[in-house]
């Protein structure tokens, strides 16, 4: 048994300012992840990170831009705590040695971005998420906490409403741990990986969201699924909103600046949900070009605006789709990129059960509502990663002994699970996860509608049915590829289960959950969150209220 | 079709499998790795996470050349040499006439082997952490950023960019023949930090002070192997040598 104060799950950006946090306050905390930290899919953020450090910029006005941004689902009291915070948040990260692109008089510089009324989001060229990546990084290194590199939590043991720790499995060897914490805080990041087009890494399957969601605890707000509008044609890859916040232009096959038709004052920097439907409509009527794409043009900005800002996109034009931008249009069309509902967690990053925390995109805090902006998700990440980190270092100095009973249970028991997972005799995890992909993609994506979601959770169910008696072939003890993707299936599927459902059952439309049989958004029914929980029929689903303090909902125009 | 030549090791056992897969254009070769895994050998093993070149977990000799997985083209591969049986690590592949519908899949070098295409890190991050690759921030911080011009924040980018991949590592001849050298990437990321404005003196001192030995700047053979390997153009053997006038000027000073 492997015992530390806290242990923070996950090494993106969100688990490592946690950590941070934690080890200054003196606390006994490591951190376990499935990659290397810098492995993380933090690391590919291209455009920035939002923070009102502007002169004529205020919090207010940044909080008013992401509530209406949110479709009015957000929490507005956590909204209130994350834009307050986050001129410190990006200041602390400069201080830290991140290299922020720079404005003429040497401040920071900003761009604007997709639904803000200012320039607000501070980059690093278009590496802003590598840069902070790897700036906390650094100061993990300093700092010298312990990281368990290459460990797949596999299960979280919570009895009595509190978190006891975790079983994890070691990459190295398969061998299954127990770990024994007064606080665990999930970091785990998003499950981009349930759908076929992703601009996420390819480990984002959300296997974290569901170790909490198999534990008890209740995931919220599922059903808000965020489309990037710009993915490269072929291989998904981020094309970022910086491409667009820089000045480039959306055209479809005739040439037209289509966003015009769609959202004429804010055309190609509305909002993301309006720009993917934007895009996926011009695919569905026949008017994007063969294969289902439309030209982000950004030839016109010139190639060394192009280099200094843009570079990183530039090459991955020419290295991934063999298009030099500085000449051509870019090939983009949308794909899922952002997970807008996550477990359940407070403005502290406390679930329901003590002793769990979640923060990052793995966590619903409420601060993106049904639509995130670009730029938030950097900043909630250092924002209530460190507020966990402050949290949990006060709840644990308060705690007393706990049996270990339940622990070595767990891990009896995942032991078991696992080794029956062994064998021949079924069938391999791939196929079901090719169709669970097939059928998100399908029936429950930019555009939904009532057979199609009925259909994905017939699916889906099917699927875990099948998926119950799945057997993983290889014996190999060392990074055994197949048993890691055997395991991380079933998380897939339960959330793919609580999305769909979600969906199914909010008769509106609202941000990014955009329903073709129900076009209007209903305040009066459905200004409400949803809450998922398990049970052994699938998920049971309840709805709690929104948190309205300074803005009243608005008809949401761009 | 496509054939991968890939070379597989479990313990002591090592012997090379032939897998055929179904290329398509814009196809990479972390697409045809993953290709074999889900559909012909669920056993192979190998790294990956970001699929986007950006966080530098795939890096493996393709046709003895070290390299991204997920940055480079099947169809470029296509019109190589596989370079079997030849020894040396190489940095650029010749281009051939007609097709070659084979390519050569081998670990990194200069690392051992766990299994199949997975490499021992461990050593790569160790060198890395003995250059203390951090900011000490100055006693002085200001209450808003530091304010740093564009000419530097540009100088600094070159080595921020680096994504940790060991590709310079892999290619590295120094690497190859003594396992103490801090290596490329260790030191690329020692000058960067040098380079910083930000940068407390006292840890600027102390680092010079690490780098300044055998294990350090003057064990490169400065043969440029990693700036030509390099897939975000870090350029480390530049930052060596800017290391060692660094280091030739203050002693000079110092006299
Ligand atoms: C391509 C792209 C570009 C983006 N650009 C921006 C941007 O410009 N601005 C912005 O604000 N947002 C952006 N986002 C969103 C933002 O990057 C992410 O939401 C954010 O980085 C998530 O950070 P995280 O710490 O929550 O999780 P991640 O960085 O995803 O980290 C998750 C960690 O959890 C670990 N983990 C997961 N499951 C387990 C397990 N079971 N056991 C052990 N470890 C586990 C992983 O190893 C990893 O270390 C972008 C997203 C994408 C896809
Ligand atoms: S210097 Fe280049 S090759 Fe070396 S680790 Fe960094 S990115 Fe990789
Ligand atoms: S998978 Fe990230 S660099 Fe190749």
């Amino acid at each position: 048994m492997i015992t530390h104060d806290v242990v923070v799950i996950g090494g993106g950006l969100s688990g490592l300012r946690c950590a941070i946090e934690l080890h200054e306050r003196g606390v006994d905390v490591a951190i376990v992840s499935k990659v290397p930290l810098i492995r993380s899919h933090s690391g590919a953020a291209q455009g920035g990170i939002n923070a009102s450090i502007g002169s004529d910029d205020s919090w207010e006005s940044h909080a008013f831009d992401t509530v209406k941004g949110s479709d009015y689902l957000a929490d507005q009291d956590t909204v209130e705590i994350l834009c307050k915070e986050a001129p410190d948040r990006v200041l602390e990260m400069e201080h830290w040695g991140t290299n922020f692109s720079r404005k003429d008089d040497g401040t920071i510089a900003q761009r604007p971005f997709g639904g803000a009324g200012f320039p607000r989001t501070c980059y690093a060229g278009d590496r802003t998420g590598h840069n902070i990546l790897h700036t906390l990084h650094e100061r993990i290194l300093r700092a010298g906490i312990k990281v368990y590199r290459e460990w797949l939590v596999t299960r979280l043991v919570i009895e009595d409403d509190r978190c006891l720790g975790f079983v994890a499995m070691d990459l190295l060897n398969s061998e299954l741990e127990v770990f024994k914490t007064k606080a665990t805080v999930l970091a785990t990041g998003g499950y981009g990986r349930i759908y076929q087009k992703s601009t996420n890494a390819i480990i984002n399957k959300g296997f974290g969201i569901s170790l909490a969601y198999r534990a008890g605890v209740p995931l919220q707000d599922m059903e808000f699924v965020q489309f990037h509008p710009t993915t490269l044609w072929g291989t998904n890859i981020l094309i970022t909103e910086g491409a667009r916040g820089e000045g480039g232009y959306l055209y479809n096959k005739d040439h037209e600046r289509f966003m015009k038709d769609y959202a004429s004052s804010s055309m190609e920097l509305a909002p993301r949900d309006i720009v993917a439907r934007s895009i996926q409509q011009e695919i569905d009527e026949g008017r994007a070009f063969p294969g289902g794409y439309v030209h982000l043009d950004i030839t016109h900005l010139g190639k060394d605006l192009i280099e200094e800002r843009l570079g990183g996109i530039r090459q991955i034009c020419i290295d991934f789709a063999g298009i030099d931008p500085v000449e051509e249009p870019i090939p983009v069309q949308p794909g899922q990129h952002y997970s807008m509902g996550g477990i359940s967690s407070n403005k502290d990053g406390a679930t329901p059960a003590s002793g769990l925390y979640a923060v990052g995109e793995c966590a619903c805090i409420s601060v993106h509502g049904a639509n995130r902006l670009g730029g938030n998700s950097l900043l909630d990440t250092v924002v209530f990663g460190r507020r966990a980190g402050v949290h949990a270092a006060d709840y644990v100095t308060s705690l007393g002994e706990t049996s270990d009973d339940p622990l070595t249970q767990a891990l009896d028991s995942e032991k078991t699970a696992i080794s029956e997972m062994m064998g021949n005799d079924g069938e391999s995890y791939s196929s079901i996860s090719e169709e669970l992909k097939r059928t998100m993609q399908e029936n429950v994506g930019v555009f939904r509608e009532k057979k199609e979601l009925e259909k994905a959770v017939e699916d889906v169910k099917k699927l875990e049915a099948r998926a119950r008696s799945l057997k993983v072939r290889t014996e190999a003890r060392e990074f055994n590829l197949e048993l890691l993707n055997a395991i991380e299936l079933k998380g897939m599927l339960d959330l793919a289960h609580v999305i769909a459902l979600g969906a199914l059952v909010r008769e509106e439309s609202r941000g990014a959950h955009y329903r073709t049989d129900f076009l209007e958004r209903d305040d009066k029914n459905w200004l409400k969150h949803t809450l998922a929980y398990l049970t052994p029929e699938g998920p049971r689903l309840e709805y709690k209220d929104v948190n309205i303090t300074i803005f009243q909902p608005q008809r949401r125009t761009y | 079709m496509i054939k991968l030549k890939i070379r597989r090791q479990d313990g002591e056992n090592v012997w090379y499998d032939l897998f055929e897969v179904e290329d398509r254009p814009g196809m990479n070769l972390l697409e045809a790795l993953f290709y074999v895994q889900e559909k012909l050998d669920g056993s192979l093993t190998f790294r990956y996470s970001c699929r986007g070149a950006v966080c530098g977990s795939c890096g493996m000799l393709i046709n003895r050349v070290p390299r991204l997985a997920c940055k480079t083209q099947v169809s470029d591969l296509r019109k190589e040499p596989t370079n079997e049986g030849n020894p040396e690590v190489l940095i650029t592949n010749k281009k051939t006439e007609t097709d070659n519908d084979e390519i050569l899949i081998e670990p990194l070098p200069n690392l051992d082997v766990i299994r199949d295409l997975v490499v021992d890190m461990d050593p790569f991050y160790s060198l890395l952490e003995s250059v203390r690759p951090w900011l000490e921030m100055k006693n002085d911080i200001p209450e808003k950023e530091n304010i740093m011009d564009q000419e530097t924040q540009v100088k600094l980018e070159q080595y921020t960019n680096c994504i940790l991949c060991a590709i310079c590592h892999g290619s590295c001849p120094v690497a190859e023949r003594d396992r103490k050298y801090y290596g490329p990437a260790a030191l690329a990321k020692a000058w960067r930090f040098d380079l910083d404005p930000r940068e407390n003196e006292e840890n600027r001192k102390e680092r010079l002070e690490i780098v300044d030995s055998e294990s350090g700047v003057w064990g490169c053979d400065t043969v440029y192997k990693c700036v030509a390997v390099c897939p975000k153009k870090v350029a480390p053997t530049l930052g060596i040598n800017e290391l060692r006038n660094r280091i030739d000027t203050n002693k000079k000073k110092e006299e």
